[in-house]
C-alpha cells in the first residue's frame, strides 16, 4: 500500500515539474505573438496616418498583453460641416399659424406659434449676449462657449450662457427665464431663519448686486456662486472659479449691466 | 332648468368665438411688436396665443368625449377647460354621475411633465408592481393604480398621449369597469386634436 502511495507522489511531482516549463514556454510564445501583432498593427496605423513615428514603434512595445481585437473599433467622425444654423423665421411662422388657425388645424397652429416663439427667444438671447462686456475681472470672453437655448414651451425656459476665462480662472454667467428655479431661490429670501452657517463656516449669505437682492455661496470645489433674481421669472447665476476673495467676486458681478438684461427679458 | 340649459349652450358656443377673436388680436400684437423690435412684447403675445389655442383645442376635445360613461350621464355644467398653457398644461375636465359613483375624466394637454408616467409604462417591472398595473386601451399603454382600502378599492387610470395625459378616476367601480370606460374614449381623435 505504501508503495502505491509512493508511486502516486512521484507521478504527481513529475507531472507538475513537466507542466511548469511547458506553461512558461506557452506564455512566452503567446507574448511574442502578441508583440508581433501589436507591432504590425502600429505600423499599419502609422502608415494610415502618413507614416510618421514609425521609428518609435519599438519603444511602444511594453508588456505586450493587448489583444489585437481591442483595436477594432467604429470609425470616428473627422469630417462634415455640421448643421446650418437656422433659427425659425418668426414672420413666416406667424403667417403659418394664422393659416392653420383659419383652417381649424389647431395643432399645426400651435406648432407654428411655438416655432415663432423659439425664433423670438433665440433673438432675445443673442441680444443679451451682445450686452455682456468684452472682459470681466480681466478675463476674456470665450464666445465659443456662448449658448442660447430655448425649449419653445413659453414659460418653461430660455437660457443664456457666457464664459470668461484666462488660465485657471473662470467667470460664468447663466441667465435663465425659468419660474421653477425662481421658486427655489425665493426660499432663501422668504425664510430669514434659514441657516446660513454649517459648523461655524459660512456657506451662503444675502448681498446686493447693483441694488438687486442676491445670494452668494461658496464651495471649496466649485468656488463662488451668486444668484440674482431678475424681476418675476428670470434669474442670473454667476459662478467664479479661483477668485481670491468674496469681494473680488462681487466686483466682477457689478460689472454686469443687469438693468439691460432685465429690459430685454421684459422684466420690471 | 331651461334657463340653465340655454346659458350652457350659449357659453359653449360663444366662448370659442371669443377665444378666436382673442387669438387674432394677439397675433396682430405679436406681429406689431416684432416689427417694432419689441421682442419681449412679441413673445408675451405669442404666449397668449398658445393659451387661446389650448383653450380652443380643449373645447374641441370636450365635443369628442362620450355623453355617457357606463351607467352614468355627463354633468354638462361641470365641463371645463382651465389652467395655464405652457409648462403645466391646460386641464380639460368632464365628470359623470353623482356622489359616490362620480366618474372624473381629466385631460392635461401639452405638458412636458409626463416623463415619470412614461418611465413607468416603458419599464414593465416597475409598472406592474403592487398596486400598479400596465394595461392597453385602444392600443395605447395605460397605467392603472389602486388606492383606498382593500375592501373598498378605488382605481385610477392614466394614459399619456404625446405630451398630454388622460386621467380617469372611478371610485366605486372595478378595474375591469374602468378599462371598459377608457375603451369608450375616442383616443385616436383626441390625440389628433391635441397634437
Amino acid at each position: 500500500m505504501s508503495k502505491i502511495k509512493l508511486l502516486l507522489v512521484i507521478g504527481a511531482s513529475l507531472l507538475i515539474t513537466n507542466e511548469l516549463p511547458a506553461q512558461g514556454l506557452l506564455n512566452r510564445i503567446k507574448q511574442k505573438a502578441s508583440q508581433v501583432a501589436d507591432k504590425v498593427a502600429d505600423k499599419k496605423i502609422d502608415e494610415a496616418l502618413g507614416g510618421s513615428g514609425s521609428g518609435n514603434n519599438s519603444n511602444k512595445q511594453g508588456t505586450g498583453s493587448t489583444s489585437s481585437g481591442s483595436r477594432k473599433s467604429n470609425p470616428s467622425n473627422t469630417s462634415g460641416q455640421g448643421l446650418v444654423s437656422t433659427p425659425p423665421n418668426v414672420n413666416e411662422n406667424l403667417s403659418a399659424a394664422e393659416t392653420a388657425f383659419k383652417a381649424g388645424s389647431y395643432g399645426d397652429a400651435r406648432y407654428a406659434v411655438q416655432q415663432a416663439m423659439l425664433g423670438v427667444e433665440l433673438q432675445i438671447g443673442q441680444s443679451i449676449l451682445k450686452s455682456f462686456p468684452e472682459t470681466i475681472a480681466n478675463l476674456k470672453k470665450d464666445t465659443i462657449e456662448d449658448q442660447v437655448t430655448s425649449t419653445g414651451w413659453g414659460w418653461a425656459g430660455l437660457t443664456i450662457h457666457r464664459e470668461y476665462k484666462t488660465g485657471d480662472k473662470q467667470f460664468t454667467i447663466t441667465v435663465a427665464n425659468n419660474a421653477i428655479w425662481m421658486q427655489a431661490l425665493n426660499m432663501f429670501f422668504n425664510n430669514s431663519g434659514y441657516a446660513q452657517q454649517n459648523n461655524g463656516e459660512q456657506k451662503w449669505k444675502q448681498i446686493k448686486v447693483k441694488g438687486n437682492r442676491s445670494v452668494i455661496e461658496y464651495d471649496k470645489s466649485s468656488g463662488y456662486k451668486i444668484s440674482i433674481p431678475l424681476g418675476q421669472t428670470s434669474l442670473a447665476i454667476l459662478e467664479g472659479v479661483n477668485f481670491a476673495t468674496e469681494q473680488d467676486m462681487i466686483n466682477a458681478a457689478n460689472q454686469l449691466d443687469l438693468d439691460a438684461v432685465k429690459e430685454k427679458l421684459g422684466e420690471k | 332648468m331651461k334657463k340653465l340649459l340655454i346659458a350652457i349652450i350659449v357659453f359653449v358656443n360663444c366662448s370659442p368665438i371669443q377665444a378666436q377673436q382673442e387669438f387674432t388680436k394677439q397675433l396682430t400684437d405679436a406681429r406689431t411688436a416684432y416689427t417694432g423690435g419689441k421682442l419681449d412684447d412679441s413673445r408675451f403675445a405669442m404666449q397668449q396665443m398658445l393659451l387661446e389655442l389650448d383653450i380652443i383645442t380643449g373645447k374641441e376635445v370636450l365635443k369628442l368625449l362620450p355623453v355617457k360613461m357606463l351607467d352614468q350621464s355627463q354633468n354638462a355644467a361641470a365641463d371645463n377647460v382651465s389652467g395655464t398653457s405652457g409648462f403645466m398644461g391646460v386641464v380639460i375636465h368632464r365628470d359623470y354621475g353623482v356622489d359616490a359613483k362620480m366618474i372624473n375624466l381629466e385631460i392635461i394637454s401639452n405638458t412636458p411633465l409626463l416623463t415619470s408616467i412614461n418611465a413607468l409604462l416603458s419599464l414593465p417591472l416597475l409598472g406592474n408592481t403592487g398596486d400598479m398595473k400596465v394595461v392597453k386601451v385602444s392600443g395605447y399603454k395605460a397605467l392603472i393604480q389602486k388606492s383606498g382600502s382593500s375592501d373598498k378599492p378605488e382605481f385610477e387610470l392614466q394614459l399619456p398621449i404625446n405630451s398630454s395625459l388622460v386621467t380617469l378616476r372611478a371610485p366605486g367601480y372595478t378595474r375591469d369597469q374602468i378599462i371598459q370606460m377608457a375603451n369608450t374614449l375616442p383616443l385616436s381623435q383626441i390625440a389628433k386634436t391635441l397634437q
